[in-house]
């Protein structure tokens, strides 16, 4: 190999790694495997893991919104799946739903999934799922829009008849 | 060995391993691992750091570890010139990391760090170092802030009630406990500092004077030099010189 060839090679292994340094701090992965499915993400083969998804659906449908959190976080770890994000704003809608009052803690972190999954949908996310009566992000942000609104009708004793949704 | 062999592993050694070398040290001089779930925390140079590396970048030139023109001589081709100029970018960003690596992050001793590296870095300007002298003051400047940080004021901030920290207490508890950064970190952030500042080092070991020049032995060598007269057979015109000697290898080894 003549000392032309190795130069040129220099220029392109160093070009490739400085641009591999730069990438590692702009993604910043915590772990090995974060930075394995950070690449998948650039290189756009990154998909969610459908056992911890699916595990997640089926915690939510019984109610066991935290575990299916957990579930979901397994599933979609770098939170670039929009389905996934929405059935997380959707268990933290039911989680903070109150017949008397709305936890306006869980609405605001449903709010930011919620707006997560609009982003990564562009917008347009429809979920066929019977068990919810919102299909659309944009019915669920919405609804958590509301329950953080203060307003006189929060007044109103009817309220306890509302319906979650 | 003959000089083929040596123009090839001279090259190797300048254009791919050092440039390999400086931006291992970019990659792991800002790597930090946190105690919680041992995860990585990539942190980049802050201004300081920065600043501080122009003074290194400065102090290199006039120390004679670099002849910052024969590096960036519009004399030479394109491909070198660009090679050259990727080098020296990744030796001043392995700097910055380098001395992210062991400057604490915030609080006060950031700051008593930070100037005391400035205060060295801008007296050695002046203190007609050479070459060699110039590395092992940087050397030793990174030496001993590795030692400070990771070695003396992580055991000051560890959780367990060792000696060093029981004297520490009494003495200077409010300087040192006030900087919380290396109680947080796990002890592989030390092991991934001591990793990029020894790399450091040897970079600056192996760093040549001018881009094409090395120390072997007793005497200089250069990528671009004529090769003696006993084994040049022939020289052909017009053909770079370091080509010419690889022709000349050839020639010999055929005849």
């Amino acid at each position: 190999m003549q000392p032309r060839h190795i130069q040129s090679a220099g220029i392109l292994v160093t070009l490739l790694y400085g641009l591999f340094i730069v990438w590692v701090y702009v993604t910043a992965p915590r772990s090995f495997s974060e930075a394995a499915a950070q690449t998948r993400v650039t290189t756009g083969t990154y998909e969610i893991d459908q056992k911890h998804f699916q595990a997640g659906v089926d915690l939510f449908h019984i109610d066991q919104f935290r575990a299916s959190r957990e579930e979901f976080v397994l599933a979609d770890p770098l939170q670039r799946d929009a389905r996934t994000q929405f059935y997380i704003a959707y268990s933290f809608y039911r989680e903070g739903w109150g017949r008397t009052y709305d936890d306006d803690a869980l609405f605001k972190q449903g709010l930011e999934a919620v707006n997560r999954a609009m982003s990564l949908s562009s917008g347009v996310l429809s979920v066929d799922d019977t068990n919810l009566k919102m299909h659309s992000a944009a019915e669920l942000k919405t609804e958590l829009q509301q329950g953080l609104e203060r307003s006189w009708s929060d007044l109103n004793p009817l309220k306890v008849f509302r319906e979650r949704k | 060995m003959t000089l083929n062999a040596r123009s090839r592993n001279l090259a190797l050694l300048r254009y791919l391993v050092l440039p390999f070398i400086f931006l291992t040290v970019v990659l792991l001089g800002g790597l930090r691992v946190s105690v919680e779930h041992h995860a990585f925390l990539f942190l980049p140079p802050s201004l300081i750091d920065l600043i501080l590396a122009v003074m290194i970048l400065a102090l290199a030139v006039r120390g004679g570890l670099l002849k910052l023109h024969a590096w960036l001589s519009l004399d030479q081709p394109t491909l070198a010139l660009i090679s050259n100029f990727l080098t020296l970018l990744a030796f001043f960003f392995a700097s910055a990391q380098s001395l992210n690596s062991v400057l604490p992050e915030q609080g006060l001793l950031h700051w008593i760090f930070a100037l005391l590296f400035l205060w060295t870095l801008w007296n050695n300007q002046f203190s007609g170092l050479n070459a060699e002298r110039t590395v092992r003051s940087l050397a030793v400047l990174f030496g001993t802030a590795f030692l400070l940080k990771h070695i003396i004021f992580s055991a000051l901030n560890a959780s367990d009630d060792s000696w060093i920290r029981q004297l520490a207490a009494g003495l200077i508890q409010g300087l040192v406990m006030a900087n919380a950064d290396d109680a947080k970190y796990a002890p592989a952030t030390g092991y991934i500092s001591f990793f990029a500042i020894a790399l450091f080092v040897c970079g600056l070991a192996l760093l040549p004077a001018g881009p094409d020049e090395f120390e072997v032995g007793e005497g200089k060598v250069s990528l671009n030099e004529a090769p003696p007269a006993t084994t040049l057979v022939r020289h052909e015109q017009g053909i770079p010189m370091i080509e010419g000697q690889i022709v000349s290898d050839e020639v010999t080894k055929n005849s």
